[in-house]
């Protein structure tokens, strides 16, 4: 799961996840969509940027 | 000491502090980070939970969940007359009941007391596959950052003093240094570069236009950048649950307290003497 806030600064960026992944997964440029978002700090973009959900692949295995 | 807002919104605000001196400016931002209060979740009772997040792995994802906090509601747990075993006057409580298939966000964090509840619904908890259960109740209780950094109001809190640029009149136009700039505060008029107008609070005080114009040939720097130790710009964002306005103002009470306080004590032992 994305982690509810931003590790560095704290600010919630978990609600963004979503919005995120379908614009990403539709092909728009990362940065375009983290400037719409308003995270404008690079701590809080990284959070964004780099996550990788792995969720999916641990539930098999309850 | 004067404060002139240049913007004031109920998350975020930008205050120059003017006539003061660092400590005090240090001190109003140590405050606002670390005592002014507010609620999180502390203790979470688990009922069930077959989800692919651990029982600690939940409880830590709702700590962090900022929730709406009205102070005048709330006392700290130590301080509450139930003598810390937590009653409605020093604890919020939630309850959460989910069944998947579906994505558990922070409105189904049911509050008993509605003034409590999180700041937004919006907030992923845990996605459960079918046949996955969570049933818990949640107590949340006022504490200040000092204790854990979810009981912290502030995101980015910060300052620098005010910059000074001072251009000689060895200056001859190059413009090396307004190339440099990367925040775009310098530009180049008829004999000597300027400082754009209202772009001199964006300066960082990276000094990277000195470098450039002692790199063009100066003996010394035509260019020089200093700071105004009186005047300081502050930045302050909140994570919602108190309104930014609120917690400059618990803050700077709670200095006043505890300086008044300080003064009395070293007024009785001087006395004492
Ligand atoms: S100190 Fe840095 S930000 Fe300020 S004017 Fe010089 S180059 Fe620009
Ligand atoms: S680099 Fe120095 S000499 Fe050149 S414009 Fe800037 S201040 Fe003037
Ligand atoms: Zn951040
Ligand atoms: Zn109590």
């Amino acid at each position: 799961m994305i982690p509810v806030r931003c590790f560095t600064c704290g600010k919630v960026i978990s609600t963004e996840w979503e919005e995120y992944k379908k614009r990403r997964d539709a092909g728009e440029d990362p940065r375009v969509i983290l400037d719409d978002l308003g995270l404008e700090r690079y701590c809080c973009r990284r959070m964004l940027l780099t996550h990788k959900e792995i969720i999916d692949d641990l539930n098999p295995y309850q | 000491m004067d404060i002139a807002f240049s913007r004031l919104e109920s998350e975020v605000a930008k205050f120059v502090l003017s006539e003061s001196i660092p400590a005090f400016a240090n001190s109003f931002r140590r405050t606002m980070i670390s005592d002014v209060p507010k609620l999180a979740i502390e203790d979470v009772i688990i009922y069930d939970n077959n989800s692919a997040l651990f029982d600690e792995m939940l409880a830590h994802r709702l700590g962090l969940i900022p929730l709406k906090t009205n102070l005048s509601e709330y006392k700290k747990k130590s301080e509450c007359s139930c003598g810390g075993e937590g009653c409605s006057l020093c604890e919020s409580v939630y309850t959460l009941s989910a069944e998947g298939p579906c994505l558990v966000k922070s409105s189904d964090l049911i509050a008993q007391n509605p003034d409590a509840a999180p700041v937004t619904g919006e907030i992923p908890i845990v996605k459960l596959e079918k046949g996955q259960k969570v049933v818990l109740e949640a107590h949340a209780e006022i504490n200040t950052g000092l204790e854990h950094a979810k009981w912290q109001s502030t995101l980015a809190c910060g300052y620098k003093t005010y910059p000074v640029i001072t251009i000689g009149d060895n200056c001859d136009a190059c413009g090396h240094c307004a190339d440099e700039c990367a925040r775009h505060v310098l530009k180049l008029a008829k004999k000597s570069v300027e400082v754009i107008d209202g772009k001199l609070i964006d300066c960082s005080m990276c000094k990277l236009c000195e470098k450039a114009c002692v790199g063009s040939g100066w003996e010394d720097a035509a260019i020089r950048i200093s700071s105004d130790n009186t005047k300081f710009v502050f930045v302050v964002e909140s994570d919602g649950s108190l309104p930014v306005k609120e917690i400059m103002t618990y803050a700077l009470t709670d200095l006043k307290d505890k300086s008044d306080s300080l003064v009395d004590v070293l007024t009785n032992i001087s006395g004492a003497l």
